[in-house]
């Protein structure tokens, strides 16, 4: 079994197999709403910029369960939204991503990667837990993804190499990348 | 005239055209996501994607919701 055993529907409702990527290298990445304060965006859109020549492609998908910002940016919100969330990547149909209700890949790749715990001396990592167990506290159990921007990397065999939580700033992911491109 | 280029479920948007409801502005509404020439004006605009873009004259325009900006952008007392 492997990512590309699975079949998503873009944001535009077509069915699209993962096996269609077979030979890339790939970041699947739940991502938040188009509204909210996520400078991941930027950074992973970056990412994709310097690595697609090379054989990398980003899966987005967003996921409302987590509400609409991220933790402890409010003195950064901004108050305006973005037509294809300001990326060029590909961006899937929204679901679900942990629980019951999760899609099939999102139950694969997290049964795959357990949840190792968040990157302490990330800025927003205090924050991060402070803010899930005020509101998600059951969310802090188990290996179910934890919060937007939860990223998955790919070899090009369509195994599942690593997860980086959302303590892991994009750019910071480039070393792992390089190794498998 | 006043423009609010739009997007479909973004409540920035929403609390813009509510804003200027309650100042007794009119307004056209442009969504971008179901125009490809509005997108286009708003992308010649403000030469971003991002909404809601509220303009009166085609040059000057307020990105988001942002009460004084509009305020001063309509010549608008509070």
């Amino acid at each position: 079994m492997s990512v590309y055993d699975f079949t998503v529907k873009t944001n535009k409702g077509e069915e699209k197999s993962l096996a269609d990527y077979k030979g890339k290298v790939l970041i699947i990445v739940n991502t938040a709403s188009k509204c909210g304060f996520t400078p991941q965006y930027k950074e992973l859109q970056e990412l994709y910029d310097k690595y697609k020549e090379k054989g990398l492609e980003i899966l987005g998908f967003p996921c409302n369960q987590f509400g609409e910002q991220e933790p402890g940016t409010n003195e950064e919100v901004q108050t305006f939204c973005r037509r294809n969330y300001g990326v060029s990547f590909q961006i899937f149909e929204k679901g679900d991503v942990r629980g019951e209700t999760a899609q099939p890949l999102f139950k694969y790749l997290t049964a795959e990667k357990k949840f190792e715990g968040f990157d302490e001396n990330h800025p927003i990592a205090a924050k991060l837990t402070e803010a899930l167990k005020a509101n998600f506290p059951e969310y802090l159990e188990g290996d179910g993804i934890k919060w937007n921007f939860t990223k998955f990397l790919i070899d090009r065999e369509g195994n599942v190499v690593k997860r980086f939580e959302p303590t892991t700033t994009p750019s910071d992911m480039a070393a792992d990348i390089e190794k498998l491109l | 005239m006043v423009k609010v280029y739009s997007l479909t479920s973004c409540p920035w948007c929403d609390k813009v055209k509510k804003y200027l409801k309650s100042k007794g502005v009119e307004y056209e509404e442009r969504n971008i996501e179901e125009s490809d020439e509005f997108l286009e004006e708003c992308q010649k605009l403000t030469g971003d994607e991002a909404v809601p873009v509220t303009t009166i004259d085609d040059k000057n325009f307020v990105l988001g919701f942002d009460k004084a900006k509009l305020d001063e952008l309509l010549k608008l007392s509070a």
